[in-house]
């Protein structure tokens, strides 16, 4: 079926000895814009311009693109974890959205606990994605329920909560949005690029980057994870957990989706805004795919969508079409990524 | 006489695997006959009738029908030919009817789109009456007995109007009453016109239904005769091949020996087989001996090595390690237990071939290098490539496996093995697609380990193996064993004897400890 | 209690008509062995086409033709990558929702200068049909005459359907597609033919249940469907792939959203916690179906 054909392509994540797949792709995705320009705008050549110029013209653009990135990078990060190990995550819209929710109300709860408070409210929503994310793990380990189904029903469920807690119970009676009160200014990370809103969350997506690639490469652990994701046979031959491992691979991608949630506060939003992370759990699968699940090679995809992103934003601005040519864009992306075809372009031939 | 089909010099090798699954082979069927197509597994005799029902193609060779030579490129064309085959797993949607199993493509209309249900099965009924089979043409598949399961296939190629019919390894999954029914089937068709093949490598079978048996191995044929003409020994003989010797050497091992791996009334049931798997199995490896086990393939050889690696379950019984129950043991327990393992199947389950060549031989001692939780990736590296030197595989440790020779992948496995091994080892195939120097530096080595004091259980089909390297012969069949060998018995037995107790011909009279 | 009751079963019967054709459509991939998630995405597209088609033609007839047309061009494009470039049918389903959602704003924008809601005047509004004797029957002919036209379509598919699936060699070639696809192979058909069908026919049926969302709105809304094709998608699921099962199983949501909107206004639950409720229920299930099958094939 379907998601399991996925697992097999997947689960042997091939190294990026061949970025030609994923260039292709790319291309294909610019190119597909560039049509769409060219049939709904009536200046199609500004339109373009701005999309490809837009997003690094000045500091304040290319600020906003690189911390558009950021959600994407953690996010991205998580995918690529679980899919190392065989696992699909495909909640990571409510992991998002409900760890940064969790740690919003956890900051503003622990407004007074300084340094202290700000890494227990983080935590706390890394934990809140991670168990999501886990309990589909655990549902797969206990009785083969499909982890790509699961984690996505409970990810609607849990957007929709969310959503209902935020315009509900907390919602800020002070101000016109549909949102929480903020956080303390203590807690907000600070802006590095004025005057675009890049925060400092930028380092510490840097750093998740560096943590997962030693992780799976220099850990003993990340070891016997990339083993479950190549050969499970093989990782149950050498006295793997397999099983183990599945769980704990979901759990740490959903953790890595939350702690990008909550990193989105801290850095950018500073209060949980009704449904102001919709799609970031999308394209964070996507930069998975399109990476290859490499850690390093997420940076880079990251920012390709965040270019994407901020070039519709800012065509939308300057010129005649919509912000949701992105979509679009995305979409090719997305159909094309899963393609066995154009995965064997490029890929050298095992010798047996 | 017309034959009702000549394949020609048909060759036909997997580019997969490099396997050259059919070597120039000529095949005659005759008109009305029962041919039996035999050999061991591997012999090449499915694939040979996949190329003739236009399920593979040939890369060079003829395919005569009726005296003229054609082209087969899928079954569609297969069909039109007048040629049918039975699959060895059933093409059956089990929750339709018989009559719309049997009818699927070529469905009776009505009103030019809708489907003739009744029309349908009257046609099948009359397939069926005309044979007398046992089925019903509106009975649901899925509430079938394998038998009529069987039958069901069979009635979907007579309703194609086919009059050469080809079963591959029809009796596997049956019964001995369904078996001698279908028997009579087959006789029933062939005088009514049908020429049949019957793929097998069941002696009892060729002798009892066919007229003639033609028998292949490993990708050749070796001729064809008539069953009257040719007794069971030499028909056995030919199948598993000659005996030769390999030339090794056994010291007599002379310390003392106690008891490492013990089975006790093993078994092994899945629910929805009708056979146990493994059926009150009973052995004993001691320390400092080659407990070799014989068989043909499906008789428990590869369930007995997934019980062992503690990939399967047991139903009942018990296992003991050193005296210590290891029963309910999975692949983590066994492991910690010292299990030392070499897979039939090297790259499904011996290797992860995106891994890199280190990785791969880590596997299984990883904690010796890790500290803290961290690879010491440097030791790693020079772990492997002593390993690599001393059983001289060719390759660097860093790159991934899958890029190595198969040869050199074997190696590395087996290296990886023998290097960790505690006071037992599970060899299965070891030397399966070795060449020669170093199916004997295999050899060698398995030696130097039950010299050393080893239980060695070797798994094998290759019966030349067995019977070199063996202290004691245990032969398989259905399940349980059928004859174990002690020393001077091993010693002296000959393949064809083997082959007598592997293919349930002869069973021992008491079995030895 | 009759004043409340009959009201809501009248409105069940409205509502459940486009979850009812999405699942129908549905039904034919999932019987292929295609997982198809894309009905959001064609509902959508099919909602949107549609009611820009009879805005521009004046013709609610001519709008849902094209509008049918158009979807299934985009069921089309899903079809193509899945089968032929061998995707993952899970994802592509996504991207056709992602770029249902992106290709109607844009489009909406490009057309009418509006991202948001907008509203077409001259859309007549869907006929209505009052069935002859039926409808004196007191209770009965209250429920079940009087329903806009689309509504009396979907109960005639419906036996349509049932009848493809089961009484034309089509069918069972498709149904052998999903069940055991090695059996046609070996008998030298090609699943992935009755595969392509299949999803073109998703296409056409999800396009009417969205034509039906927007034109008896007389406006798009962004995001209509909000969930719709999900619900499709569970209603499959629970009317266990068969097409009275379907039936029942819409029936069965059409009166839990009509009694939402009922318990809404009366009891003020939100309407998100209530949107929950198909997902849940669906997760439940789908463990519930789990621990069954696993427990059916251990070794003993």
């Amino acid at each position: 079926m379907g998601s399991r054909s996925l697992q097999r392509e997947f689960s042997r994540p091939t190294v990026l000895r061949s970025a030609i797949g994923p260039l292709i792709i790319a291309a294909l995705a610019l190119g597909a814009l560039v049509i769409l320009a060219l049939l709904l705008s009536e200046t199609p050549g500004r339109t373009l311009r701005y999309f490809f110029l837009g997003p690094v013209q000045n500091t304040y653009y290319a600020g906003n693109m690189i911390n558009t990135a950021i959600p994407l990078i953690f996010g991205g990060l998580g995918i690529s974890l679980a899919m190392r190990a065989g696992s699909f995550n495909l909640g990571g819209e409510g992991q998002l959205y409900g760890g940064a929710f969790v740690t919003t109300i956890s900051a503003i709860a622990l407004g007074s606990w300084g340094l202290a408070g700000a890494v227990l409210s983080l935590i706390f929503g890394a934990l809140t994605g991670g168990v999501l994310a886990g309990f589909s793990g655990f549902l797969r380990k206990q009785w083969n329920t499909n982890e790509l189904i699961s984690s996505f029903l409970l990810s609607n469920v849990v957007v929709l909560l969310v959503s209902y807690l935020i315009a509900g119970p907390f919602q800020d009676p002070e101000t016109n949005l549909i949102a929480t009160r903020r956080i303390a200014e203590s807690f907000r990370l600070m802006r590095i690029l004025e005057p675009s809103n890049l925060s400092s969350a930028v380092y510490f997506a840097l750093l998740a980057v560096v943590l997962v690639h030693l992780y799976l490469y220099r850990m003993k652990s990340g070891y016997e994870l990339r083993m479950v994701g190549l050969n499970p046979m093989f990782a149950r031959y050498g006295g793997i957990r397999v099983s183990w491992y599945r769980i704990w691979s979901m759990f740490l991608s959903g953790a890595l989706y939350g702690l990008g949630g909550g990193f989105a506060i801290f850095g950018t939003y500073y209060a949980s805004v009704r449904e102001f992370s919709t799609g970031m759990g999308w394209n964070g699968l996507a930069v998975a795919l399109i990476a290859r699940f490499q850690p390093v090679a997420v940076i880079p995809a990251a920012l390709f969508f965040a270019y994407i992103e901020s070039g519709a934003r800012s065509a939308m601005l300057h010129s005649d079409v919509t912000f949701e040519i992105a979509s679009i864009v995305q979409a090719v992306v997305f159909f094309l990524v899963t393609s066995s075809l154009l995965q064997r372009l490029g890929t050298k031939r095992r010798s047996v | 006489m017309e034959l009702a089909v000549e394949l020609r010099a048909i060759v036909k090798t997997y580019p997969e695997t490099g396997l050259r699954a059919n070597d120039s082979v000529d095949l005659q069927l005759r008109k009305q006959e029962i041919l039996c197509l035999a050999g061991e597994n591997g012999a090449g005799k499915t694939t040979l009738m996949k190329v003739l029902y236009g399920l593979e193609h040939a890369d060079s060779g003829t395919i005569s029908i009726g005296g003229k030579v054609r082209r087969i490129a899928s079954p569609v064309d297969a069909n039109r030919l007048g040629i049918g085959m039975v699959h060895q797993h059933f093409m059956l949607v089990d929750e339709f009817t018989v009559a719309q199993n049997v009818v699927l493509g070529s469905e009776p209309r009505m009103w030019a789109f809708a489907y003739d249900s009744r029309k349908a099965e009257r046609l099948v009924d009359s397939v069926i009456q005309k044979h007398r089979f046992s089925i019903r043409a509106d009975a649901v598949v899925g509430s079938l007995t394998v038998g009529q399961k069987q039958q069901v296939e069979i009635v979907k190629m007579l309703f194609r109007k086919v009059d050469i019919l080809i079963l591959d390894e029809p009796t596997a999954v049956l019964t001995e009453q369904e078996t001698e029914t279908l028997f009579v089937t087959l006789r029933a068709l062939a005088e009514g016109g049908t020429s049949i093949i019957l793929i097998t490598h069941k002696l009892q079978e060729i002798m009892a239904v066919s007229d003639r048996v033609a028998i292949m191995r490993q990708g050749s044929m070796l001729g064809e005769f008539d069953t009257k003409a040719v007794s069971e020994r030499e028909i056995s003989r030919l199948m598993m091949g000659q005996s030769v010797s390999l030339n090794v050497i056994k010291k007599p091992y002379t310390k003392d020996k106690r008891p490492v791996v013990e089975f006790d009334s093993v078994s092994v049931v899945k629910r929805n087989q009708q056979r146990p798997m493994l059926d009150n199995l009973t052995f004993t490896a001691y320390s400092g001996e080659i407990l070799g086990f014989a068989g043909v393939g499906g008789n428990g050889m590869g369930v007995l090595e997934a019980v062992l690696g503690g990939f399967l379950p047991v139903s009942s019984g018990s296992i003991r390690h050193n005296g210590t129950e290891i029963t309910k043991s999975d692949t983590f327990g066994v492991r910690r237990n010292g299990l030392a393992y070499i897979p039939a199947d090297r790259l499904k389950v011996g290797s992860a071939l995106e891994a890199t060549v280190a990785e791969n031989i880590i596997v299984a001692s990883r904690k010796k290098f890790s500290r803290y939780g961290f690879l010491e990736k440097r030791d790693m590296e020079q772990h492997a490539k002593a390993l690599m030197q001393t059983f001289s595989i060719q390759g660097e440790s860093k790159v991934p496996i899958g890029t190595l020779s198969g040869g050199n992948i074997q190696k590395v496995i087996l290296a990886r093995e023998i290097e960790q091994f505690r006071d037992y080892i599970v060899c299965c195939e070891p030397t399966w697609g070795l060449d020669i120097a170093s199916s004997k530096f295999v050899y060698e080595r398995i030696l130097a380990l039950r010299d050393q004091g080893a239980a060695v259980l070797l798994i094998s089909s290759n019966l030349d193996e067995i019977r070199a390297l063996s202290d004691r012969i245990a032969v398989m069949y259905r399940g349980s064993i059928s004859a174990l060998l002690s020393s001077e018995d091993a010693q002296r037995a000959t393949k064809e004897e083997l082959g007598a107790y592997m293919l349930g011909i002869s069973v021992q009279e008491e079995l030895h400890g | 209690m009759n004043t409340v009751i009959i009201p809501i079963l009248r409105s069940a019967i409205s509502i459940m008509t486009p979850l009812l054709l999405a699942a129908m459509g549905g039904l034919f991939t999932e019987l292929s062995g295609m997982l198809n998630i894309a009905l959001e995405g064609l509902m959508l597209m099919g909602a949107f086409s549609t009611i820009v088609f009879a805005y521009s033609t004046g013709s609610l007839l001519q709008g849902v033709v094209l509008g049918v047309l158009s979807t299934m061009l985009l069921a089309t494009l899903f079809a193509l990558v899945t089968l032929k470039l061998k995707a993952n049918v899970f994802i592509t389903g996504l991207a056709t929702n992602l770029f249902a959602s992106g290709l109607t704003v844009v489009l909406s924008y490009r057309l009418f200068g509006n991202k948001g809601v907008v509203v077409f005047d001259n859309i007549a509004a869907l006929p209505r049909i009052s069935i002859p004797l039926i409808r004196s029957i007191p209770i009965l002919g209250d429920l079940l005459s009087g329903h806009h036209v689309f509504v009396y379509i979907s109960w005639v598919l419906l036996i349509l359907v049932g009848f493809s699936l089961y009484r034309t060699p089509f069918g069972f070639r498709l149904r052998a597609a999903g069940l055991h696809e090695k059996t046609l192979i070996s008998l030298g058909l090609k699943p992935d033919r009755y595969r392509f069908i299949a999803f073109l026919i998703s296409g056409a049926a999800c396009a009417l249940a969205g034509a039906i969302l927007t034109l008896n709105l007389g406006a798009f809304v962004p995001n209509i469907t909000s969930g719709k094709g999900w619900i499709a998608l569970v209603v499959i699921f629970l009317g266990q792939k068969r097409p009275f099962g379907l039936f029942v199983a819409a029936l069965i949501f059409g009166f839990a959203d009509a009694f939402s909107n009922y318990a809404q206004g009366a009891w003020n639950i939100p309407a998100d916690v209530i949107l929950t409720i198909p997902y849940l229920f669906t997760l439940v299930a789908m463990v519930v179906f789990s621990i069954y099958t696993n427990r059916r094939s251990r070794v003993e």
